[in-house]
């Protein structure tokens, strides 16, 4: 199920199992170092393995699949833009994901500035003068697809690690020519 | 070389942006070092001067740090806070209730209290102007010209054939059926005197 060889993505929301099923004592959340763990030595092995482009690259999609399947599963597409905004928000605050901020909005040319503070991936990291949450663009870019049903590129613009405090995303529609 | 560091340092404690040190006549890699380093702070600290001055003022759109410059890192998290904060008023202002302010402390509170309360106050509003619409909808208002009976007084139904009778109705039901007014029965003096005589003393 996990494991056979393809070449093509097929996980969805199913796969992560019946969690309070299968930690009745422990619950349902773990400590930011264990995901943090899992994703930086992961990082690590693809950037030693594949390089930093690729490995990247590898990051914005599983973002993108996780985006997506979080946006089907767990929100209201059915909602306005406003509206489902502050769904966003909240959910990913009951998620303990991030404190999502949007600081511009073009509906018209649909493009976002949004910002996520106390960011899973990157909050508290040393500075480094690099952008890093490479996993939360394609997560967002999936959210904003799986909604609007339009392809999406995010762009991480600030970052904790590049001195921010804060992430900065650049989230805008890609036209595709008819 | 110290000398001229000590004064550099001592501006900036004073809040003044002093001008850079010329670190190319120190031929001294430790002092050289020490200038370069005195440079960054320098740059620094004026582009914290040139960013923090129009944010004070609410000037938020057209500052931008460039640089890593990691000692304005408090300045930029307001200016993202601030920039959120000013596209929540614009959606409350375009009647967006939906939106609430987090993990800002006292302000959060105050602004979602704000909110809810807008939110309460339309909806009681929107309420009221319902009542009142249902109830202005009981109420028929009698305009334009009435075709009247000049000696029966009877009025004539909009659009109905003249020479019929039946066209022709009482004034009281005819005010009676289109406004929520009641008639009661009484007499005046001069239709007594008239109709009634013998009960005049």
């Amino acid at each position: 199920m996990f494991k056979e060889e393809r070449n093509y993505n097929k996980f969805v929301w199913e796969d992560l199992g019946d969690i309070e099923k299968g930690r009745p004592n422990l619950g349902l959340t773990v400590p930011v170092l264990a995901y943090r763990l899992l994703q930086y030595t992961l990082r690590d092995v693809l950037i030693a393995e594949l390089g930093v482009d690729k490995a990247n690259d590898i990051l914005i999609k599983a973002g993108r699949l996780a985006g997506a399947q979080f946006c089907e599963n767990l929100l209201n597409r059915e909602l306005g833009f406003n509206e489902f905004i502050a769904q966003l928000q909240r959910v990913l605050r009951e998620q303990v994901i991030g404190i999502l901020r949007i600081e511009k909005a073009d509906m018209e040319n649909m493009r976002f500035t949004l910002v996520v503070a106390e960011d899973l991936d990157c909050s508290g990291l040393p500075f480094t003068d690099e952008v890093v949450c490479q996993y939360d663009e394609g997560f967002i870019a999936g959210i904003l697809e799986a909604y609007t049903g339009k392809p999406f590129s995010v762009k991480e613009i600030d970052c904790w690690a590049s001195g921010e405090r804060v992430c900065r995303f650049d989230a805008r529609e890609v036209k595709v020519d008819k | 070389m110290i000398e001229e560091v000590i004064e550099k340092l001592a501006a900036l404690l004073q809040g003044r942006i002093p001008a850079r040190i010329d670190i190319e006549k120190f031929d001294n890699e430790t002092e050289h070092e020490l200038g370069k380093m005195l440079n960054q702070l320098i740059d620094f600290m004026q582009e914290i001067h040139e960013f923090i001055i129009p944010l004070s003022q609410g000037e938020l759109h057209d500052i931008k740090i460039q640089s890593k410059n990691f000692l304005a890192s408090p300045f930029k998290e307001l200016h993202s806070r601030l920039l959120h904060l000013t596209w929540q008023a614009t959606q409350v202002a375009n009647g967006d209730y939906e939106q609430r302010v987090d993990f800002m402390g006292d302000f959060s509170k105050a602004f979602n209290s704000m909110i809810i309360s807008l939110d309460h106050n339309e909806k009681l509003l929107k309420k009221k102007i319902d009542e009142l619409e249902k109830a202005l909808s009981h109420i028929i208002k009698l305009e334009g010209i009435l075709p009247i009976c000049c000696h029966c007084k009877r009025i004539r139904l909009e659009g109905a054939d003249p020479e019929n009778q039946d066209s022709w109705i009482q004034i009281e039901s005819y005010i009676s059926n289109r406004t929520t007014a009641q008639f009661s029965h009484g007499i005046c003096p001069e239709c007594i005197k008239k109709i009634y005589p013998e009960l005049i003393g």
